[in-house]
């Protein structure tokens, strides 16, 4: 476990790291860091501070890949990268 | 005996295997204008359609409408998407009998590597492709090169008793693939974006993008152009054979015709039929494939569900497969559920004696305390929920001290 700075007892968890995605057309990730995606659970999109001058807009998958791994990533729809969320 | 030292992939191709498989022993109707119906429930885009009804300029994955309107006779069937499955499950697994570890592409397109079979058939190449069409029992295209692109683009020219063989390695393969129009690469869902882009570039054959610098191509169109360009050079990626899968499935014939909650009895029937199966040995299913066969000849209808993680619980099963036959188009007549992957062995072990709660409580506190003596007072933290119902995880907790 990282250990915290003295000063900043608090870190955020679950914070989105950036990925490597090779995506379909139709934007669904056929490959994931190479590995290959096995099948799609869930995807959905979440918007959120559409008032704000920097909104948050991103679709997210739920993928299991063929290694028999679940990941959450998400496709942020402003700047156009990947990133893993779980 | 000559042994090639390049790979020798072998593609089958069967052609319209939807088409026939839908049709079934009404092979009179292939010589008409038909095509396969829209799924239900889904676009309104027809499936494979037969010679006679590509002479009126209907193409697969056109609109219902367009097609209607170029042939107004156009014959339509219901998709059977379940015996197309079963069908082309019944034809890997005889290839797979013959020997050949074969990588399946989609229903009707397989390769597998034609080396290791050449001592096991003769010790030549036609007597292998001899063996493969005697196992697959059914007209069949044979293309042969040393990459699995080239093989698939080989069998495209191929005709059912003269396979096409691509000699050579990596310059050959590449002459053979200059010629042919970049629509190719539709034949990859990775790379079919890219045919539109480089046809309105004047890019019309592979031969005129593989002549492009790599690094161009990188960087117009990322890496899907990248891995185009490799492929038009005679480069591709080794074959990924399947394992060899074991048939492990279950099915229910309704006496009535079924939807809804006593379908979900018949799930769940079929869910603890397939977990008492011997031949599960104590695994955990990783994927399933539930199909049903619904009722007047309104063809079958078919979905895989790959879990969350590998499951041997009959109650998470039913929640998670339950919710998909909302999806069933019509009442149905027979359910099934199949394995499609085995997860690793499940642990069904459990403790003895249950631990009371304080004594876990203590436990606990004197692992941080010692971890914390170790470590130093960072190193034992606690998540703490600042906004759990935040549709953003990460501002859902954070990672704080513990304190006792």
């Amino acid at each position: 476990m990282a250990r915290l700075d003295t000063a900043q007892r608090t870190r955020r968890l679950g914070v989105p790291a950036p990925v490597a995605v090779l995506a379909g057309e139709d934007g669904q990730p056929l490959l994931i860091d190479g590995r290959e995606v096995d099948g799609v659970r869930e995807s959905w999109l979440l918007e959120d501070r559409w008032w704000a001058e920097r909104p948050l807009r991103r679709r997210y998958w739920e993928v299991v890949t063929t290694c028999g791994r679940d990941e959450v990533v998400f496709h942020d729809l402003r700047s156009g990268k990947w990133w893993r969320q779980r | 005996m000559f042994v090639s030292p390049e790979p020798l992939i072998v593609c089958v191709s069967i052609l319209r295997l939807e088409l026939k498989v839908a049709v079934g022993d009404r092979a009179e109707l292939l010589g008409v204008p038909i095509a396969i119906a829209p799924e239900p429930g889904g676009a309104q885009l027809i499936g494979e359609v037969s010679d006679a009804a590509q002479a009126f300029g209907i193409a697969p994955g056109m609109r219902l409408g367009e097609a209607l309107a170029r042939c107004p006779a156009l014959l339509l069937i219901p998709p059977d998407p379940a015996g197309v499955a079963d069908h082309w499950e019944r034809l890997l697994m005889a290839l797979e009998a013959v020997g050949a570890a074969v990588e399946p592409m989609r229903p009707g397109l397989a390769c597998f590597d034609a080396r290791g079979l050449l001592r096991l058939h003769g010790g030549t190449l036609s007597a292998v492709l001899a063996k493969a069409r005697q196992a697959l029992g059914e007209p069949a295209r044979f293309g042969v090169a040393s990459t699995r692109f080239a093989a698939v683009a080989a069998a495209t020219r191929a005709r059912v008793r003269h396979p096409m063989l691509v000699a050579g390695g990596q310059r050959e393969v590449r002459e053979f693939l200059a010629p042919m129009a970049v629509s190719l690469l539709r034949g990859s869902p990775a790379l079919s974006a890219l045919v539109e882009p480089l046809e309105r570039l004047g890019i019309e054959t592979l031969g005129e993008l593989a002549a492009l610098p790599l690094a161009a191509v990188t960087d117009r169109f990322g890496a899907s152009g990248r891995t185009a360009h490799r492929l038009t050079r005679g480069i591709d990626a080794p074959l990924r054979p399947r394992d060899p899968g074991e048939s492990v499935r279950e099915a229910l014939d309704l006496p009535d015709a079924s939807s809804g909650i006593q379908l979900e009895r018949a799930l769940g029937i079929l869910i603890d039929r397939l977990l008492s199966r011997r031949e599960r040995r104590g695994r955990t299913l990783r994927a399933v494939v539930i199909s049903a066969v619904l009722v007047e000849g309104g063809g079958t209808w078919r979905e895989q569900v790959t879990f969350r993680e590998a499951l041997s619980d009959p109650l998470r099963m039913r929640l998670a497969l339950t919710p998909r036959l909302v999806s069933v188009p019509a009442p149905a007549q027979t359910l099934r559920l199949a394995v499609e992957r085995f997860g690793p062995p499940t642990s069904d072990q459990r403790a003895l004696i249950d631990d009371p709660a304080s004594d876990r409580l203590a436990r606990l506190r004197e692992a941080i305390r010692q971890v914390r003596v170790a470590a130093g007072p960072d190193a034992a933290l606690r998540v703490l929920q600042i906004d759990p119902g935040s549709r953003f995880p990460e501002r859902r907790a954070v990672l704080t001290r513990f304190e006792r």
